[in-house]
Parts: structure tokens; sequence; C-alpha cells
């Protein structure tokens, strides 16, 4: 139903002014990023699927704006804008609406969140589990009392396929295809089987280039362009090209993915349970430096939340968790309530090392933070009180 | 009994090729008042009134209901409809207007033959390049649930409303989407076909309103064009 009834608004800013005193309460400082944000942020840095949900348009001048699709991006940006030095430690809250296109309308187009961001922590998992505490306190605070936590490990995945042997660019197609199982299974049978690829009509590309090294294919790549008169469109540069061509051509005489590291892949990803019972699986299933350092880095994290007061034996964790999301770069989390209809996502949060620098910051900076969805947990929480 | 609305193609091959299997029919369009006017009706069948507007107006009207039936390409109509739309049936293939929607890439990229070769190469770009791999395209919707089902997600789509062969010569995109008959203008603009990139093959189709299943003059209509696309 279109706008909020007085008792209806009173209900959510009641709520959402619990959930902010949680976060100021703890030292996190209360901003007001803008809600009317230039779109070319939003637009290179997401993909299409996130921008084809997005408010964009163009402003009297002609610069393409957007309504903020979240507040993740604008808390960040308005760190680049006010911080002292961007890789400055800051820990921001704040609290306000978003906006996102739902073309089947099942779900409201602008909705209110209300989350943290911790920039340049220095304790990584200290900074992790304390934005867990500080989301769960928060959903606590507006009244759920049945939820489920529900946590995974992106880094974990990385680290995994690091120390198994396989050539870069397999590697990559493994990180890539993470979030759509079906394609990840199928990419990884044909690592396994080395069928023979069929033929595709830049077969004969690769042949030509088979044995030369990366200049010699190069050379090819430009030789062949200038015999065709050929011009090169497209933005990207002989170089690159030829690069993919010689990748293509190494693969052909690439051995098949070890049944080891297969067994290693499946191995983990069937791993689940309580994130303190699965850490046994978890160190079973591979050795290699990057792989033992990120599972030091996930037993911290567990003792910090511990050391928190947060039971994480409570929580669920599984290894093929996570959110597609293309910002996260390690630990993720999810809050569902229990409602009627089943669960609802009422929160989410994680860390993502990487956005900071796509949208501008000449230096890294680690962040990890949270959102919450304040209808929903308005509904939840009012579920079962 | 309501007069049934039928929206025809006011312009171009469309229009013509349209006229022509209509008159051979034996249905006749006679426009009310001067040619000018965008109304008429047609003859040979009692009680359909005929529209007419533009191919993607009509396929834009058969979505909201405006019309009852229209000829338009397939192409815009599944570009307008929802994919479980099921409010809007094809009622019959016309046979012109035959043209596939694609998905091309500059010639000069070698290494790109497939799909997965373009997500894998969308994958790096943005690192690389500072931007999104772009594909101009009017068919917004048929390149985003393309892309979806084969699992390409980085890059973005730039609207294009004409000549977007011409965008990755321009620099304004990297590929694109479009409508290609014969490929001769994609070749001219050194521009390929992926392997797997046909996204639909279109032709020119006469569409209704589903409710309308079972109208004698929906049913008449469509034995009229039968015949005349059975004639040699």
């Amino acid at each position: 139903m279109p706008g909020k009834s007085s008792a209806e608004r009173q209900a959510l800013e009641a709520q959402n002014a619990r959930i902010m005193r949680v976060f100021e309460g703890a030292g996190f400082d209360h901003i007001a990023p803008d809600i009317l944000q230039p779109a070319d942020i939003f637009l290179e840095r997401s993909g299409e699927d996130i921008r084809a949900n997005s408010y964009v348009f163009t402003d009297p001048e002609g610069r393409e704006m957007c309504l903020r699709p979240d507040l993740t991006v604008p808390a960040c940006r308005y760190h680049l804008t006010h911080a002292a030095k961007p890789d400055s430690e800051a820990r921001y809250c704040y609290c306000g609406p978003a906006f996102r296109f739902a073309p089947d309308q099942r779900a409201p187009s602008e909705f209110g969140q209300a989350g943290i961001e911790w920039l340049a922590a220095s304790d990584a998992e200290g900074s992790e589990a304390q934005v867990l505490a500080l989301t769960i306190a928060a959903v606590r605070a507006a009244g759920l009392e049945r939820y489920r936590v529900r946590l995974g490990d992106l880094q974990l995945f990385h680290a995994l396929l690091d120390g198994l042997e396989m050539p870069k660019r397999w590697r990559r197609r493994l990180v890539h295809h993470f979030w759509r199982p079906q394609a990840f299974r199928e990419t990884l049978d044909r690592f396994a089987a080395r069928e023979e690829q069929s033929r595709t009509s830049i077969s004969g590309h690769v042949d030509a280039v088979m044995g030369r090294d990366a200049g010699a294919a190069r050379s090819w790549v430009e030789g062949e362009l200038d015999r065709r008169k050929i011009p090169l469109n497209g933005g990207r540069s002989t170089a690159e090209i030829a690069a993919r061509l010689a990748e293509k051509a190494a693969d052909r005489s690439a051995h098949p993915l070890a049944p080891e590291a297969v067994n290693a892949i499946n191995a983990y990803l069937a791993i689940e349970g309580d994130p303190v019972a699965v850490l046994k699986d978890l160190k079973a299933v591979a050795k290699g430096e990057a792989y033992a350092q990120a599972l030091d880095q996930f037993r911290r994290r567990i003792e910090a939340m511990t050391a928190l007061g947060l039971t994480p034996q409570d929580f669920s964790f599984a290894a093929t968790f996570g959110r597609n999301l293309e910002y996260y770069t390690g630990f993720v989390f999810q809050i569902e309530a229990q409602v009627r209809q089943g669960a609802l996502q009422v929160a989410g949060g994680g860390r993502y090392d990487d956005l900071l620098s796509d949208i501008g910051s000449p230096v890294p900076v680690s962040a990890v933070g949270c959102a919450i969805g304040t209808e929903k947990l308005l509904l939840a929480a009012g579920a079962h009180v | 009994m309501t007069r049934l609305i039928l929206g025809m193609p006011s312009k171009g091959r469309l229009m013509e090729a349209t006229e022509a299997l209509f008159g051979k029919a034996g249905l006749g369009l006679a426009r009310s008042g001067s040619d000018r006017l965008y109304r008429g009706r047609l003859s040979g069948i009692e009680g359909i009134d005929v529209a007419f507007l533009s191919a993607s107006e009509i396929a834009g009207a058969l979505k909201d209901g405006k019309i009852d039936l229209g000829v338009t390409g397939e192409d815009l109509l599944r570009e307008t409809l929802k994919p479980d739309d099921e409010r809007v049936d094809v009622l019959q293939h016309l046979g012109f207007g035959p043209a596939d929607v694609v998905v091309a890439v500059p010639e000069a990229w070698f290494d790109v033959a497939r799909m997965s070769d373009l997500d894998e190469v969308s994958e790096g770009f943005y690192q690389r390049h500072g931007r999104r791999l772009r594909v101009a395209t009017k068919y917004l919707n048929l390149t985003r649930r393309f892309f979806a089902s084969k699992g390409v997600t980085g890059y973005r789509i730039v609207e294009s409303l004409g000549a977007t062969e011409g965008a990755p010569a321009a620099g304004t995109a990297e590929a694109i989407v479009d409508i290609t008959t014969t490929g001769a203008t994609l070749a001219a603009n050194h521009l390929k076909i992926l392997d797997d990139g046909v996204i639909l093959k279109s032709q020119a189709v006469l569409a209704m309103q589903a409710k309308l299943k079972g109208d004698q003059r929906v049913a008449a209509l469509r034995a009229g064009l039968s015949r005349a696309l059975a004639k040699p």
C-alpha cells in the first residue's frame, strides 16, 4: 500500500531510533549520505543486473544521476570526500531510504536501510566480529527474538583454490562461477575431464598462436589485423587479445585438474554446520599456506565473536554461503528472521576490501559493514511480539 | 459486440508487406478520411477497426491491452512483454521481415567466439579499463535476459536508438545486440556474431490478446491469412 499511516511511521521511527542508539553508542558517527548520487559509480561498479534495478535519470545539465540503490557506496563516497586521508580509520552509521526498481512489484521499490561501515580497521577479525555483534544487538533492540545467523567466508574459498595446482585462468573461472552452482559444476567437470573441446570460430586463431610466446602472439594478431584490414575497434589492445589467445592455446596442453584437487573442492563446498564444529572439517580438506592463513583468520574471528559474548556455535556456516553482491571479498553474514511464511532476510553484511579503490581511493582501504532492512525488520519483529 | 482494434504498421517495409499479405487474403485496409488519418477499417471481416501505429507502439499497445490484435516484429514483442506474460499470444507467423537479434563483437577480437569468452573478457574489463564493458542496444530486456541466462553479469547496457552497429567504431560501446538479416551491415562495420550469440530468430507476427481465443472474427482473420500464406 502506498505511504505509511501515522502509526506505521511512528513505529518505524521508534524502531530505527533504537537501532541507531546501538550504533551510536558503539562510537559510530551518524552521517547522512546524499540520496541523489552521480550514476557513474553505480553504473561502472555494478553489473547490469544491479543497474537494471536502479532509478537512473538525467539532471537539467545532462549529468546522469541516480537514486541510491543502497547506502554503502554513498557512505564510502562520503568518507573519500571528508576523511583526512582515504585510509584514516572511520566508523560510520546511517539510516535512510534506498531505491530499487522491483519489476514484479513483489518488493517495495523504496525501502529503509540502517547500517554501519567500518573503514580501515586495525584489527580485521575483531572488527568483523564486532560488526556482526552490533547487527545482532540492533535487531534485538528492535524486538527481534527468533532469528538465524548464517555465515560464509569468500576468502577461504579463494585461498583453497590458490593452493591447488591449475592454470591461473582456470582459477579465475572457478572463482567467477562460484555463485552459480550449475555453471561452477560444469566448469569444474570440464577442467577435470579435459574432454576434447569442440571447435569454435576462433579455433584457427588458437592454432596459429600455439607455441608462440606473448610477443610473437601479439605480432601474429597485429599481422592478421593488418592483412585483413580489420580496425582495432572495441577498446582492447592487441596485447590483451593476444594474451587471451595464448592462454587458450596453453589450456589445450594443460594437464587435467588432478582428482585430489577436484575432491578437495567438492569436500570444501559440502561443508556446513556450526562454525566451531566445522573447523575440523575445514582443516582436513586442504593444506597450503594461503589456506592455512585464511583458516587462521576464520578461527580468530570465531574467538573474537565469543569474546564479545556471542555464541557462534548457534550460528550456521556454509562453504557455499555468500551474497551475490559483487562487493564482498571475505567474511559474509546474513540474519534471517523466522516468520510464518518462512525465513525473511532482515540484515546482511561482510567485508568488502575492493570497493573504496573501485570508487576512486588511491590506496587500498579495508572495509566491513552491515545493512538492515528496516521495514522488513519491523514486519518480522512485530510478527511474534 | 464491441469492435476489435487491429494495430497495423504505419510505415516502412513492414507496412508494405503487411498490406500486400492482407490484400492477398482479400482483406482491404480502408483508411477513414485521408491517408493522414491513423484510423481505418478492415474490409472483408465485419467488426474490426484498424489503428495505424509504429511497430514498437503496436507491441506496447498489445502489452497494455489498448489494442486487441496487432502486426509487429517478434523481436519487439519479446522485448516488450515479460517472458511469463500469458495475456498476449502469437496468432500467426507472417513469413516476412525475417531478422535475427544477435550479439556481435569487434571482428578484431580474435580471442572471442562464444558468450563464455565475452563473460571472461567482461570480468577483467573494469580492472583493466576503469569501466564496464558496454553493450549498445535498443533491446534492453532481451539483452538482460539472454546475458543472464548465459551467466554474463559484468557489463552495462548503453541504450542506442539508431545506428547501433556503429557504436564500437565510434567508441561508445564494445559490443552490440542488434537485429540483422544478412549480416552485411555487421560485416561492413567489422563486427562478428558470436557462435552462440543468436538471441532470437524473429519475423513479423500477428499477435492478439489471449482472451480473444475463440472469437469468430479472429478465427476468420487467421483463416484468411493462412490461405494467403499458402498461396504461391
